[in-house]
């Protein structure tokens, strides 16, 4: 069996990724088993989805502990803990980073253990389709390629997931051809299948009783929000550029977060650590004064407090 | 007659203090977030928020609040409800001499269409009905946006959801009307209630500041442009409700005791323009351009706006 593990954000294609990948191995005839897993929270937040194929029925279900392949949408979530991409990861796990690093600069800035492969697939999407999700078919062909799936049937793959999404025909074909370049392009490193765990038996925990004043949730702080730190949603960030900036404040109203605020001057100053990156103060800037520019690797790291 | 803002005439009135503050895990770009921050902005600190289930549930995950009052949840039906017992409360402390006049609270409740529109509508009515003293902030992002765009009674004819998807029996999708909730509303003559879009800022925060001397209900309607669910880039959620309001499809406008006013006087652009910049209306224009169902949506605009110049025509 390989178990595949894909970590995304909210919006990138993470769970239809898996989906492709999973519908492209039983396509070839394997069995194949896909899951996404993800909380109460939307677009931008962490998301994990799951890839089984084997050839024989399989009988494990739920959360990958211990994949034979990871792939990762966005490097920014390696260190983000809600995200636990790292876990049961080891030396012999194949690691897919979109990244515009190489898999040593990646190590050396990461300390991510395993077999390393990284391809910028947020620049072919952004080049090619203009935007900075729709990452899915790219995603799901890296993984297909790494783990030794056909083009064929990835290319059928893909078309029927997306065509699952009521995307248009053209916008599938599109994407069938890009994704396919990525598989060409992607440098591939072995994958192999993991000692199989064993499975323990089932143990059931009773919840104790605790009365409402302790067993409801309260929380007894004040706008303590700002400890979470939504930066790292961003591709894009969106940057001043001074000279023409008007003062105009339409920047500061139309920021759903509030993270952009007027200096005595009249400039915006924009908090990164929460800037969700929506571009909205980018587009309604009448004097495009805003720019956005693509987030570079390490620019900004989440961090937990 | 022609709408007058009195408090607030230029942007930079808009006070610059926040109130909703950031690391919520709303979607970035989020329209009823945008709302709910200019809201805030008049409301203040001194808020009681009962939050029916939704998408604002992400507002408070827990341990974490981005308000500096106080923030109660609800189910989907039980908000106004909720709230009828956080005012009785506070007054009978207060009356009691327990809380000092100074230290009142609004109460405020949150809910979207799906509880607005649906299941909070008889506990609605009912705080209506009984004069109760709160604000009712409705973000109207059409569909049950928390849980993956399923039909609401708020989804507009021809949208697309997840559980009315474009299919040879239904091609245009949605089938039914969006339920004209500020006539249910109204039809119980509250002291006041308004529509409100974000990227009219000035007028959002003058009503708001206009409910403020009101005792009483105080409704809210905020177009709550969704980029998660309307299939937009983040960045349009601006210029998408700008073309909302503008096309006709978003009146802006007030009910004082039952009596109309619009408050902004849109230039009718063609729907087209709205519904093209939205994936939920693209099977509207390809692969076949569905010619009727754009009609129907204009038709809709056209006699709106044809009673109300009529309305207001004979006074």
């Amino acid at each position: 069996m390989r178990a595949v593990r894909f970590h995304g954000r909210g919006g990138q294609g993470a769970k239809t990724a898996s989906r492709i990948l999973g519908t492209a191995a039983f396509l070839e005839g394997f069995v194949a088993q896909d899951s996404p897993i993800y909380g109460a929270e939307r677009r931008g937040a962490p998301v994990a989805a799951y890839t089984r194929i084997a050839k024989e029925p399989i009988l494990e279900r739920g959360l990958i502990i211990h994949p034979d392949l990871v792939v990762v949408a966005d490097a920014s979530l390696i260190h983000d803990p809600a995200a636990r991409v790292l876990e049961g990861i080891d030396e012999r796990t194949a690691v897919f980073v979109n990244s515009p690093l190489t898999g040593e600069q990646l190590r050396t800035q990461t300390s991510l253990p395993g077999r390393l492969t990284t391809l910028d697939l947020t620049e072919i999407s952004v080049r090619e389709f203009g935007k900075r999700g729709a990452l899915s078919a790219l995603l799901g062909a890296v993984a297909g390629r790494l783990v030794g799936l056909r083009q064929d049937s990835l290319g059928q793959a893909i078309a029927r997931e997306l065509a699952d999404l009521s995307l248009a025909a053209s916008v599938i074909e599109r994407n069938q051809a890009v994704a396919l370049n990525c598989y060409d392009a992607v440098r591939p490193v072995s994958v192999e299948a993991g000692a199989s765990q064993p499975i323990l038996p089932a143990q059931l925990q009773p919840p104790t009783y605790e009365p409402p004043t302790r067993g409801t949730a309260r929380i007894s702080a004040a706008a303590n929000s700002v400890l979470r730190e939504t930066g790292g949603w961003r591709t894009f960030r969106p940057v001043l550029v001074p000279d023409k900036c008007n003062g105009c404040w339409l920047c500061f109203v139309y920021c759903p977060d509030g993270v952009i605020s007027m200096t005595k001057d009249d400039k915006p100053l924009i908090d990164y650590d929460h800037c969700k990156g929506c571009q909205i103060c980018v587009h309604e800037c009448p004097t495009d004064a805003l720019v956005a520019e693509r987030e570079k690797e390490g620019g900004v790291a989440w961090r937990a407090k | 007659m022609t709408w007058q803002r009195e408090t607030f005439k230029k942007i930079k009135q808009i006070p610059r203090e926040e109130h909703v503050l950031p690391g919520t895990s709303l979607c970035a770009g989020c329209g009823g977030l945008e709302s709910l921050r200019l809201a805030a902005k008049v409301l203040g600190d001194d808020v009681v928020y009962v939050n029916a289930a939704g998408c604002f549930t992400m507002l408070a995950v827990y341990p974490f609040t981005p308000f500096k009052g106080s923030w109660l949840y609800t189910t989907m039906g039980s908000a106004p409800a909720g709230a009828q017992g956080v005012r009785d409360a506070l007054d009978v402390l207060i009356a009691k001499g327990r809380l000092p006049k100074s230290e009142n609270l609004k109460v405020v409740v949150l809910g979207g269409d799906g509880s607005t529109y649906d299941m909070a509508l008889s506990s609605t009515s009912g705080a209506i009905y009984r004069g109760l003293d709160f604000y009712y902030f409705c973000y109207d992002n059409e569909a049950y946006g928390n849980t993956g765009m399923q039909l609401s009674a708020a989804t507009p004819y021809g949208a697309r959801t997840s559980t009315s998807p474009c299919s040879l029996q239904h091609p245009f999708a949605t089938m039914q009307e969006k339920k004209d909730i500020f006539e249910i509303w109204r039809a119980h003559k509250p002291p006041y209630i308004a529509t409100v879009a974000p990227r009219y800022p000035l007028d959002l925060e003058e009503k708001f500041a206009r409910a403020a001397k009101v005792t009483g209900p105080k409704l809210f309607l905020a177009l709550s442009a969704c980029p998660t669910g309307w299939l937009y880039d983040p960045g349009e959620t601006p210029e998408v409700a700008k073309l909302a309001v503008e096309t006709g499809l978003w009146p802006l406008k007030e009910a004082i005791n039952g009596v109309v006013t619009h408050t902004y006087v849109p230039k009718l652009s063609p729907v087209e323009t709205y519904l093209k910049l939205q994936g939920r209306f693209r099977h509207l224009f390809e692969p076949t351009l569905q010619k009727e169902a754009i009609a129907h949506i204009q038709g809709s605009v056209n006699a709106y706006w044809e009673r109300v110049n009529l309305a207001e025509r004979t006074g």
